[in-house]
C-alpha cells in the first residue's frame, strides 16, 4: 500500500496539475481545488479502484473544485496530460464542473451546490441493498453548507444510518464572498453535525497523517455515517493564494504561474529530500 | 359515447408494484405523500426499495439520481408542483447527466382544486419541456398509464409522467402507447382537430360531443407524448383541418398549446390555432370542477374556440 510520504508527493503533483489547468484555461477555482486535494488524493489512492466496476465512488459536490478531480484522474491515466490544457475550453471533455456525460469516472454530475450529499445518499442506499461493501464519499464545501438541501440530506443520511457514506467537509473558511462565517455563520459546525447523528471527526485537512487516520476511523465506524470536518487552507501550497479570498475563482497569469510552480517545486524538494 | 369515469392516480402504486415484482431495479421515492399518491402499497410490498425522504423534494430528486447512478430505476412520485417546481434544478441536473430517473407528477393542473393556486400545477409541462433530454408522457386511461410506466422502464433516460387526480373517461385505445405518437380517438371529418393532454380528457370528450351535436365534424386527438411530440400528425392536421384547438389542464403558456404552436409557426401556411387552458393568471380554491369551469377549461370555451378558428 502507498505510504504517507508517497501520498504527500502525489498530492503535490496533483497541485501542479491543478495550477497548470487553471493557468491554461485562464479560469477556474484554484483556492478550493488546492484546499481539498490532499484528502481527495488519499481517498482515491486508498479506496477507489477505477478499474473495478463495483467500487467506491466520489461525489464532488463542491463541483467547482473539479480541477482537483481531473488532476487525480490524469494521474490514473483516464485523462491525458496534454488534455489538461483543454480545461474549460470549447469541445473539451474537461467541463467547468463534473459531468458524467464527458467523463463517466467523475461518478456524478455536480456543480449546483447543495445537491451532492443527496446523490451520495442514493448511491449509498443502492449499494446497501445490493450488499456491496464499498463506500461513497460526498465532498462538500463549507460555503455549500449554507444550502438548505445539505441539511435535508444530513437528516436522510443519519436517518438511514448510512455507514457506507463518508461526508467530507472542506472547511477552508472562505467562500466566493469572503469569510464564510461572516456571510452566514456555520458555527458551531462540529456540534451541529454531531447532533445530526454523524460520527464526527475533525482534522487538519492538509495533514496527510491525520487524513489517513480519519479515513481508517471512518471505515471502522459501523453504527452511523461518518463526517470528517477538514480544516484546510484555501489555496494551500501556493504562497500568494493561501487564505486569500481573491483566489476562490479566476485565471492565473503567466507570471503568477511561474511563482506557483516554484512554490510547488520547493515543496517537492522538501518531500523528496 | 358512454364510459365510466376513473382516476388514474388510484393505480400508481398498484402498477409500480406489478413492474417491481419482476424487476429488482425499480425503486419508489416519496416525500410524505404516499397516502395521497397511492404508493403506500409499494412501501408495504418492497420496503427496502421504498425511500421515504421526508418533506424534502429537492433532496429526493437528487437521491433518485444517486440510485440511478448505481443502475437502479427510481420513480419519484409526488404532486406535479413539487416534482416539476420545487425540485426543478435537481431534475435538470439528473437530465444533464442523462440519468435513468423517472418522475410521476400527479395532482396535475387544477386537479387539487380545493388546496388552491399554491398547489395547482399549471406550469409543469412548460418547466419540464424546457429541459433537454426529458421525455414527457400524459396517459389518459389505465391501459395507457400502465404502458407509459412500461415505456419509462424500458427507456434508459429521464421520463416524466403526468397523472391526473381528477376523473377521466376510461376509454381505452387499441394502439399501444409509444414515445412521440398521438392517438386519433375519433375522426368524423376535417372541420377541426381537438388535441388534448390526458388529464384534460374529460372536458375534451365533452367538448367534442357538444361540437358534434352542433353539426361540426372533426377529430379528437389524445397527444399522449408531449415530448417528443407527434410532429408528423400535427403537420398533417395543419394542412387538412380548418382549425386546431388544444385542450390542457395547464397554463396556455408553454404547455401543449405552446408545443403545437411551435410546430405550426414554422410552416408557411397552417390551420388556425387556439388554446383552451388556464390563461396567464393564478387560480383559486374550489372543487376541481368549479376551478376548471371558472379558469377556462370548460365545454363552452372549447366550442367557442373551435367556432372561432374554423370561421
Amino acid at each position: 500500500m502507498i505510504d504517507i510520504k508517497q501520498l504527500k508527493i502525489l498530492a503535490n503533483e496533483n497541485r501542479k496539475k491543478i495550477i497548470r489547468m487553471i493557468h491554461s484555461a485562464n479560469a477556474g477555482h484554484p483556492g478550493g481545488a488546492l484546499s481539498v486535494i490532499d484528502i481527495l488524493t488519499a481517498i482515491y489512492e486508498l479506496d477507489v479502484d477505477l478499474n473495478s466496476k463495483k467500487r467506491s465512488k466520489v461525489v464532488l459536490s463542491k463541483g467547482h473544485a473539479v480541477a482537483a478531480q481531473y488532476a487525480i484522474l490524469c494521474s490514473k491515466g483516464i485523462i491525458k496530460e496534454e488534455e489538461l490544457d483543454t480545461f474549460r475550453k470549447i469541445n473539451s471533455r474537461l467541463q467547468g464542473h463534473p459531468s458524467t456525460i464527458t467523463i463517466p469516472e467523475v461518478d456524478a454530475t455536480t456543480g449546483l451546490l447543495g445537491q451532492g450529499l443527496s446523490v451520495a445518499v442514493g448511491i449509498a442506499l443502492a449499494k446497501r441493498n445490493k450488499e456491496e461493501n464499498e463506500h461513497v464519499y460526498a465532498i462538500v464545501g463549507d460555503g455549500e453548507m449554507q444550502e438548505g438541501q445539505i441539511w435535508e440530506s444530513l437528516l436522510q443520511t443519519a436517518h438511514y444510518k448510512l455507514n457506507n457514506l463518508i461526508l467530507i467537509i472542506d472547511y477552508n473558511k472562505l467562500s466566493s464572498y469572503d469569510n464564510v462565517n461572516e456571510s452566514m455563520n456555520l458555527e458551531p459546525l462540529h456540534e451541529k453535525i454531531k447532533a445530526f447523528n454523524f460520527h464526527t471527526i475533525e482534522i487538519d485537512g492538509n495533514n496527510m497523517e491525520q487524513i489517513v487516520e480519519a479515513l481508517k476511523e471512518a471505515y471502522e465506524t459501523k453504527d452511523k455515517p461518518t463526517a470528517i470536518i477538514c480544516n484546510t487552507i484555501k489555496g494551500k501550497g501556493v504562497s500568494f493564494m493561501e487564505n486569500n479570498p481573491k483566489w476562490h475563482s479566476g485565471g492565473i497569469s503567466d507570471e503568477e504561474y511561474e511563482i506557483a510552480k516554484k512554490d510547488l517545486e520547493k515543496i517537492e524538494e522538501e518531500l523528496t529530500k | 359515447m358512454n364510459y365510466e369515469m376513473i382516476c388514474l392516480r388510484d393505480k400508481i402504486g398498484e402498477y409500480l408494484c406489478e413492474f417491481a415484482e419482476n424487476d429488482e431495479r425499480i425503486y419508489v421515492l416519496d416525500s410524505d405523500l404516499a397516502k395521497s399518491t397511492k404508493t403506500l402499497e409499494f412501501q408495504k410490498k418492497f420496503p427496502k426499495r421504498f425511500v421515504e425522504t421526508g418533506i424534502a423534494e429537492g433532496s429526493a430528486m437528487s437521491i433518485a439520481s444517486g440510485l440511478a447512478l448505481e443502475g437502479q430505476i427510481p420513480f419519484y412520485v409526488n404532486f406535479a408542483i413539487f416534482v416539476a417546481g420545487t425540485a426543478w434544478t435537481q431534475l435538470r441536473q439528473a437530465a444533464y447527466g442523462n440519468l435513468n430517473v423517472k418522475m410521476i407528477g400527479t395532482y396535475a393542473g387544477m386537479d387539487n382544486g380545493k388546496d388552491g393556486a399554491s398547489h395547482h400545477a399549471n406550469e409543469d409541462l412548460t418547466l419540464i419541456r424546457s429541459i433537454p433530454s426529458v421525455k414527457i408522457l400524459v396517459p389518459s386511461n389505465y391501459k395507457e398509464m400502465k404502458e407509459a410506466i412500461k415505456l419509462a422502464i424500458e427507456y434508459n433516460g429521464p421520463v416524466y409522467i403526468r397523472v391526473c387526480r381528477d376523473i377521466v373517461p376510461n376509454v381505452e385505445f387499441e394502439q399501444e402507447a409509444q414515445f412521440g405518437k398521438a392517438v386519433v380517438v375519433e375522426d368524423n371529418g376535417d372541420d377541426f382537430a381537438l388535441i388534448y393532454e390526458g388529464t384534460a380528457a374529460k372536458v375534451a370528450f365533452e367538448g367534442y360531443e357538444a361540437l358534434k351535436e352542433k353539426g361540426y365534424n372533426g377529430k379528437l386527438i389524445n397527444i399522449f407524448s408531449v415530448k417528443p411530440i407527434d410532429v408528423e400528425l400535427i403537420n398533417e392536421l395543419s394542412s387538412k383541418v380548418k382549425g386546431i384547438v388544444t385542450v390542457e389542464n395547464h397554463s396556455i403558456i408553454g404547455g401543449l398549446g405552446g408545443a403545437i404552436a411551435g410546430i405550426l409557426a414554422q410552416k408557411s401556411s397552417h390551420a388556425k390555432l387556439a388554446y383552451v387552458g388556464v390563461p396567464d393568471v393564478f387560480t383559486e380554491s374550489g372543487s376541481a370542477t368549479d376551478v376548471k369551469e371558472k379558469y377556462g377549461l370548460n365545454v363552452d370555451n372549447i366550442v367557442t374556440k373551435v367556432e372561432e378558428v374554423i370561421k
